[in-house]
């Protein structure tokens, strides 16, 4: 359903930042009743990163960034009167799963759609947002209990506050699981899954599913 | 070497440099603007005077002081051709009959309300997150409700019934072997008894209405004799009330596409409401006329009028309850909410006038004029 064409003119208008002529596409892709995973993987994930790469090689500014962040946030709330009462609607599986971005990680969308796909699932997920202190974090794991813990991180830099959220689950959750994510993984870093165990490394939005079904 | 160093700043400064640099004229005109100034504010050389570009709600910029007063910078704001006014830093210096002004913007107070504005966004949109899940959420708890409600009226309406149908038969044959207690006992309980088959009417349709499983049945009908039929039931209401029903029914080309049944409940709880907010004495004037391709149907009283907030509430669950009825009438409070759904399900509309003491007009306009030349099967 999203062409490369299509996908071409939505980066083109996100990148001048025409957010309405964006919502219009993605507006015309849900009255096409288009699956929202392929939405957010072939749409919203394929242009967030290709924005991050244009970031990380200076080939646009960081304020060009938060933009379409920003936009495609927004957009985001055009899905969810589907995606809620999709995810209501069907039974639940009694699952939770809480999703946080790391400490000083301003970079929430990605750690968003993850916990929408969840939700698309049937898991109640508990997106916590940006930059949540560990001490909030682990707080929430304790009121809540889940049954996973999402954690992800965009700019490759937050390395150290990631692994500081792990040290910190780990040491206070022995068992509960733990997947990793998030764009500050194509520098590397994937060997971090190896230091705390029971944790796994998610590569994109269609590797979910064996961590959805399990 | 030196002039070419100076060439070099003088053309970064004019052509690419995002500060701001105006040389101004000794009477504040702008002689010179480099790239960005120009950009920025749309002033024209030659032609604008710098007061002009700066936001000044005192009314007391003068350039020449800010020149003289030692140190700065300054804080001024500069209109925008994108219309925002921009806080700038300005450094003024005077070069013989001439005043340059240097504008920077404070890159730290930038980056900081981009942070600001970035959480901002994030927190809102990580609200909005949550409020469309509660939203779903309440709209499941709502289907569960309704479907509970539906079953509960669903089996309560054969009880209710027998209890009916048993006081009337008792009250028939039976009333003149009671004493006058005992009779006033039997009305009571077939009285409440009525009331609770209504009540539970009502809860059943609007479980319909709430779960959308609200159909029309529509066939041709004789809207005049659906009207008169409807008026039978409040005929004798008004009449208890001591309230005078005037009925004006003008002629109709021919059958209406509706649900008669449906529409003539819509007509018993508008006129029904009437006679229940007038006092004796009081008129409920009924009309039913055609005009163009819609058939017009209006119910006026003369009892307390509503308010705007009132009105508003009007056709919603419970929601005219502010005006008392005049005999302290019981209703369900859903009727108005039922009928206001059986006439937008025809395409029809509904219009209220009403102010409080000067009584209320309800207007009901339904398409269906066209339908009736073509009663195709």
């Amino acid at each position: 359903m999203i062409t490369e064409a299509l996908y071409q003119n939505y980066l083109t208008l996100l990148l001048d930042g025409n957010r309405r002529e964006c919502a219009r596409i993605v507006q015309q892709l849900l009255g096409r009743d288009i699956e929202i995973k392929t939405l957010y993987a072939d749409l919203f994930q394929k242009s967030l990163y290709e924005v991050g790469r244009l970031w990380e090689f200076n080939r646009i500014s960081v304020a060009k960034e938060h933009l379409v962040t920003a936009i495609t946030e927004g957009l985001l709330n055009l899905v969810y009167p589907r995606l809620f009462e999709r995810a209501v609607s069907d039974s639940g599986n009694d699952r939770k799963v809480v999703i946080s971005c790391a400490a000083n990680e301003f970079h929430q969308v990605g750690g968003k759609m993850v916990a929408d796909i969840f939700e698309l699932n049937g898991w109640d997920s508990q997106f916590l947002g940006a930059n949540t202190p560990v001490d909030q974090m682990l707080s929430h794991i304790q009121e809540e209990k889940p049954d996973l813990v999402g954690l992800s991180v965009s700019v490759y830099f937050n390395m150290p506050a990631l692994k500081a959220g792990l040290a910190a689950i780990r040491g206070n959750f022995q068992h509960l699981d733990i997947f990793v994510g998030g764009q500050a993984f194509n520098w590397g870093g994937t060997e971090i899954t190896k230091q705390y165990s029971g944790t796994a490394y998610v590569p994109s939005l269609d590797r979910l599913t064996p961590l959805i079904a399990a | 070497m030196k002039e070419t160093r100076e060439q070099a700043a003088y053309s970064y400064v004019t052509r690419q440099s995002q500060d701001l640099l105006f040389v101004l004229s000794g009477d504040g005109r702008i002689l010179e603007a480099n790239e960005s100034a120009r950009s920025l504010t749309g002033c024209r050389e030659n032609d604008t005077a710098f007061s002009d570009l700066v936001v000044d709600f005192t009314g007391t910029f003068n350039i020449a002081d800010m020149v003289k007063a030692p140190g700065g910078p300054h804080l001024l704001n500069i209109k925008t051709a994108a219309g925002l006014p921009q806080s700038y830093d300005f450094y003024f210096e005077q070069i013989q009959n001439r005043t340059l002004g240097f504008g920077r913007l404070d890159a730290r107070e930038m980056a900081h309300m981009q942070k600001q504005l970035l959480s901002l966004n994030q927190e809102l949109n990580n609200l909005t997150r949550r409020l469309h899940k509660q939203n779903a959420e309440l709209a499941r708890l709502n289907q569960e409700k309704n479907q509970f409600l539906g079953m509960a009226a669903h089996d309560l309406r054969k009880p209710i019934g027998l209890i009916l149908t048993y006081s009337e038969f008792l009250l028939d044959e039976a009333a003149r072997d009671l004493d006058t207690e005992h009779q006033n006992f039997l009305s009571t309980i077939h009285n409440r008894s009525l009331f609770m088959k209504n009540l539970v009417d009502d809860f059943l349709d609007v479980s319909a209405i709430e779960a959308r499983r609200f159909d029309l049945d529509l066939q041709p009908a004789d809207m005049p004799k659906v009207l008169s039929q409807s008026l039978e039931i409040n005929r004798l209401q008004a009449q208890k009330k001591g309230v005078m029903l005037e009925v004006d029914m003008g002629a109709c080309p021919g059958p209406a596409v509706i649900d008669a049944a449906k529409i003539e409940q819509a007509v018993t709880n508008l006129v029904c409401n009437a006679i229940d907010y007038s006092r004796e004495g009081d008129t409920v004037r009924v009309r039913l006329f055609c005009r163009q391709d819609h058939l017009i149907f209006s119910v006026e009283d003369n009892g307390p009028g509503m308010s705007r907030q009132d009105m508003e509430k009007l056709f919603t669950p419970f929601g005219r309850t502010r005006t008392k009825k005049t005999a302290g009438e019981k209703s369900t409070g859903l009727g108005l909410l039922i009928t206001h759904k059986i006439i937008t399900a025809h395409n029809g509309t509904l219009h209220v006038e009403s102010a409080p003491d000067r009584g209320t007009t309800i207007t009901v306009k339904l398409p269906v004029i066209k339908q009736f030349e073509t009663p195709t099967e």
